[in-house]
């Protein structure tokens, strides 16, 4: 009974605060919502055995994403990032449209699905989510993904700075 | 042993050439002579040591096939990137490496003043590399390659002045005419593939005799390769290239255009003898041909007023002699008559050359006459050359001649009637000849003057012009009748196969002898009567031909008749094309899909917003269509 | 019944991405496009986690955190553009970054 307590809250808390990103004029509190919304999946991750991936939600994205987005958005100043009138308004009513149709589509498929047990109570699963599962699985199996994700960090590294060296030159930076 | 030096001997122009061609910038003219000159000389001094080891063996065993390694092979067909080395190739790479070492060592000073220096000898060497790859080829897939690129080092070279229209007009003649005879050649190699399955020599000459069928394929495949020996020979009627040819410089007439390209026809002629002896209508047609080509250039060269026309021309109609003698099966005649050609005819190219460098470039014999208190040195040579072209006794012409038609008297009607007209031609090169002579340095000076004050020559070019007047006065007598026959003996190897072997008779040969040396001596006579002096002779007998005289100097018109038969439907057929097919067909069908692509283009471009929001609900919204999709199928 | 079946995970799942499908299409503001995007790989890693547990073993584990790695490249990269747009002067609206148009 308290996994749909937590979860009825967080899943919630998760919906309502993603609403208010992307409804949200200031740039600022859009991502101050976002930090609800990542902190209510990281609810949604421990209550499903994933502690360790909970951790990492809360620490590098809650922690160091989001900061970095309020150090841009305070950096920039709330006022350059207001919005004028879109003048692709009426795109708005299809893009609502076509995500209604994903959204009906989907739980369709959720609806149908044949995989046993979908919509039953989840079986008891072993410690699959901590640090030494991960580490496991990871070094023994997949470490070929490991070894990309930090050659992936590594290029979103070396093109951050060459970004900021580019604008500099720019001679704009003054 | 004699493969490996073969290879080495072929390796060494073109690496000249190559190392003339890559090297950056403008080597300097000393490193362009050595490199140049060297090689050639390098690959005489080499060709020489095989020539003295070949001496020493058993002339049972004095053939020696060498392949580098298997070049192409198709089915049953094997073809191997391979040379031989035998007395007939050796007597050619003699020839080809000493002759074209001289005349390497006269363009040293000849080309100085050329501002292709460097691109000269490159050519050059690419030409003796060419010509040796021809010889040396030891099957005829390799020779075809040696023949085709002996026709591209002719276009090269006689192209060398590519600023003048005329010169670049006479190279592509040459190329266009060389390359109707490389068709024939290449139809002839494919016939032998099919007849006899192999394309070495070897096996295709020792097998001919029972490998075609009939003498009809024999003749065919024989014939078809007498077309490339025809253009490469110069011989009716595929001549016309060789005296529009004496464009190029003056070494590469005597190299290339008298010396030893030319006559690579005839090398092949004797080369695939076995196919001629069993091909009976193909040799008569080849030794008709040479009779009809060496008279009639002959005639021309009589009327010509170019001192290179007139040398040019006397090719023509040398090579004709050779090509009969080679059709009647007087091989070892045909090989010695090549080799003192190239010895008095390589003299003469270079003794004009001297005179034409002497006069800056002028080549018109209106504009010479008295010039022999100047030029005393060429005067010699020119009158050593014309003494042995004209077959005075003692002198080469007269012993290789007259063996080729002693040997026609033994041949029949056929044969008798060819002796008349090589007689009757050799009268004629000893008129034409001293005309040369005493036109240029006897008679007198022309009305104003000499083009430029003439000045004798260096010793890069008397050098080579006096080994070659030594050579072409004493060549003769390597072979003479009744006393010794060092040329059959040498080539006797190579022509062991031939069943009946023409003989001259020893009464033929006193006959053929006193008739030429006699009329010789007449016209000659003629000659000096009418050139000697002064002008007034000359200038009345050319009043009384008025009418023939533009018919010898046009060369009998063949060049007319090619142009409107030829030439000109060609022209009209390309214009045809160029303004009915070409606008309409090919250019409109490549301009409607062009256009179709781009009106495409304009309306799909309306579709490329650039804005990234338009873009992911494209994504979306094809998301929903495949759900749908989906949906509906199942 | 005590636990949550993993269909009500896959319906949360679905429910961010839609809301971050909308936000991606609606707002202008490349800093609100990025915080959208964020909304779009967080419903994946739901999903993820969800079936990581369905089936009982790490590997949806691994991927999210994959996708973590991939969310933090991509931010790094977008905020520098962001910046280096602003520090060009121009104003931050993706319709005008439209130059790459046919």
């Amino acid at each position: 009974m308290g996994e749909r307590i937590t979860f009825a809250v967080a899943a919630a808390a998760a919906l309502i605060s993603a609403g208010l990103v992307i409804t949200l004029k200031s740039a600022f509190r859009a991502a101050v919502s976002l930090i609800v919304t990542l902190i209510s999946v990281a609810v949604l991750f421990l209550i499903q055995s994933a502690q360790f991936v909970a951790a990492i939600q809360v620490i590098v994205y809650a922690g160091a994403i989001v900061v970095l987005f309020l150090f841009v958005i305070a950096y920039l100043g709330e006022r350059r990032v207001e919005e004028t009138v879109d003048p692709l308004g009426r795109m708005h009513v299809f893009g609502w449209l076509t995500a209604l149709g994903l959204g009906g589509f989907a739980a369709l498929a959720i609806a149908n699905s044949r995989l046993p047990g979908l919509r039953d109570d989840p079986r008891k699963v072993g410690n699959i989510g901590g640090p030494e599962a991960i580490g496991q699985t990871f070094l023994n199996h997949q470490l070929v993904a490991f070894e990309a994700t930090s050659l992936v960090l590594l290029v979103a590294a070396v093109g951050a700075v060459v970004l900021a060296k580019r604008a500099g030159g720019a001679g704009v930076g003054r | 042993m004699e493969t490996n030096l073969g290879w080495i001997v072929l390796a060494l122009p073109l690496a000249g050439a190559l190392i003339l061609s890559l090297w950056p910038g403008e080597p300097p003219k000393a490193v362009t002579r050595a490199v140049g000159v060297g090689s050639v000389f390098l690959a005489f001094v080499l060709t020489a040591v095989v020539f003295a080891g070949m001496l020493g063996d058993d002339p049972s065993s004095r053939s020696h096939v060498d392949g580098l390694w298997e070049w192409i092979t198709v089915g049953d067909l094997r073809v191997d990137l391979a040379i031989q080395i035998d007395p007939l190739s050796v007597l050619m790479m003699l020839v080809i490496t000493g002759v074209g070492f001289l005349i390497h060592l006269y363009s040293t000073e000849y080309m100085a003043h050329s501002a292709g220096y460097r691109r000269f000898f490159a050519e050059m060497n690419f030409f003796v590399f060419s010509m040796l790859l021809l010889v040396q080829a030891a099957n005829f897939v390799f020779l075809i390659v040696g023949w085709a690129f002996v026709g591209l080092a002719s276009y090269l070279l006689i192209g060398f002045d590519y600023d003048r229209p005329a010169a670049v007009a006479a190279a592509k003649k040459a190329f266009v005419i060389n390359v109707i005879g490389d068709v024939g050649m290449v139809i002839a190699a494919w016939l032998i593939m099919r007849e006899v399955g192999s394309l070495d020599y070897g096996a295709v000459l020792s097998a001919a005799p029972g490998a075609f069928g009939d003498s009809g394929v024999a003749d065919a495949v024989a014939l078809l390769l007498f077309v490339g020996a025809a253009a490469k020979s110069a011989q009716v009627p595929l001549h016309t290239w060789l005296p529009d040819a004496m464009e190029g410089p003056t070494p590469v007439s005597a190299l290339i255009h008298a010396a030893t390209m030319v006559t690579a026809g005839v090398y092949l002629v004797v080369r695939t003898h076995a196919l001629y002896e069993i091909a009976p209508v193909a040799g008569d047609v080849v030794a008709v041909v040479g009779g009809v080509t060496l008279l009639m250039a002959a005639t021309i060269a009589v009327a010509q007023v170019d001192i290179k026309r007139v040398l040019a021309w006397s090719t023509v109609s040398q090579i004709g002699y050779m090509i009969m003698g080679a059709g009647l099966g007087a091989y070892a005649g045909a090989m010695f008559h090549f080799l003192t050609h190239a010895f008095f005819k390589a003299l003469l190219f270079l003794a004009a050359g001297i005179v034409i460098h002497a006069l800056a470039g002028e080549q018109s014999m209106d504009r010479m006459g008295g010039l022999n208190r100047y030029l005393r040195f060429a005067y010699f040579a020119i009158a050593v050359g014309c003494l042995a072209i004209a077959g005075i006794p003692g002198l080469s012409g007269f012993f290789s001649k007259d063996e080729i038609l002693a040997v026609a008297l033994e041949a029949g009607t056929l044969g008798i009637v060819l002796w008349v007209m090589g007689t009757v031609a050799a009268a004629l090169t000893a008129f034409y000849m001293f005309r040369l002579l005493f036109r240029t340095f006897h008679a007198t000076e022309p009305e104003g003057g000499y083009a430029h004050t003439p000045h004798p020559s260096g010793w890069a070019m008397n050098v080579p012009v006096a080994i070659l007047a030594v050579l072409a006065a004493i060549g003769g007598w390597l072979q003479v009748p009744g006393g010794w026959h060092a040329i059959s003996d040498w080539l006797a190897p190579v022509l062991a196969d031939v069943p009946e072997p023409l003989e001259a008779t020893t009464r033929g040969e006193w006959i053929t002898s006193l008739v030429t040396s006699g009329l010789a001596l007449v016209a000659i006579g003629a000659a000096w009567k009418i050139f000697g002096r002064d002008d007034t002779r000359r200038r009345a007998l050319a009043r009384r031909f008025a009418g023939p005289r533009p018919v010898l100097e046009e060369a009998y018109l063949f060049d007319e008749v090619y142009e409107q038969t030829v030439v000109q439907p060609g022209r009209d057929l390309a214009d045809a094309m160029l303004t009915g097919v070409e606008p309409r067909g090919v250019q409109g069908i490549v301009v409607a899909a062009a256009t179709t692509v781009r009106d495409a283009a304009v309306g799909m471009r309306a579709l490329q917003t650039g804005l990234v929001r338009t873009y992911v609900f494209a994504v979306a919204a094809g998301a929903v269509v495949v759900a749908v999709v989906i949906a509906l199928v199942r | 019944m005590t636990g949550v079946p993993p269909s009500l995970y896959l319906g949360v799942s679905v429910a961010l991405f839609l809301l971050g499908l909308i936000g991606v299409m609606i707002r202008r503001n490349p800093l609100m496009l990025l915080l959208a995007v964020e909304l779009l790989l967080n419903a994946a890693n739901v999903a993820l986690v969800g079936f990581s547990r369905y089936w009982g073993n790490t590997d949806g584990h691994i991927f999210a955190l994959v996708v973590m790695v991939v969310a933090a490249a991509e931010v790094v990269v977008g905020l520098g553009l962001v910046v280096a747009v602003f520090r060009n002067r121009l104003r931050l609206d993706v319709d005008e970054m439209s130059t790459m148009k046919g």
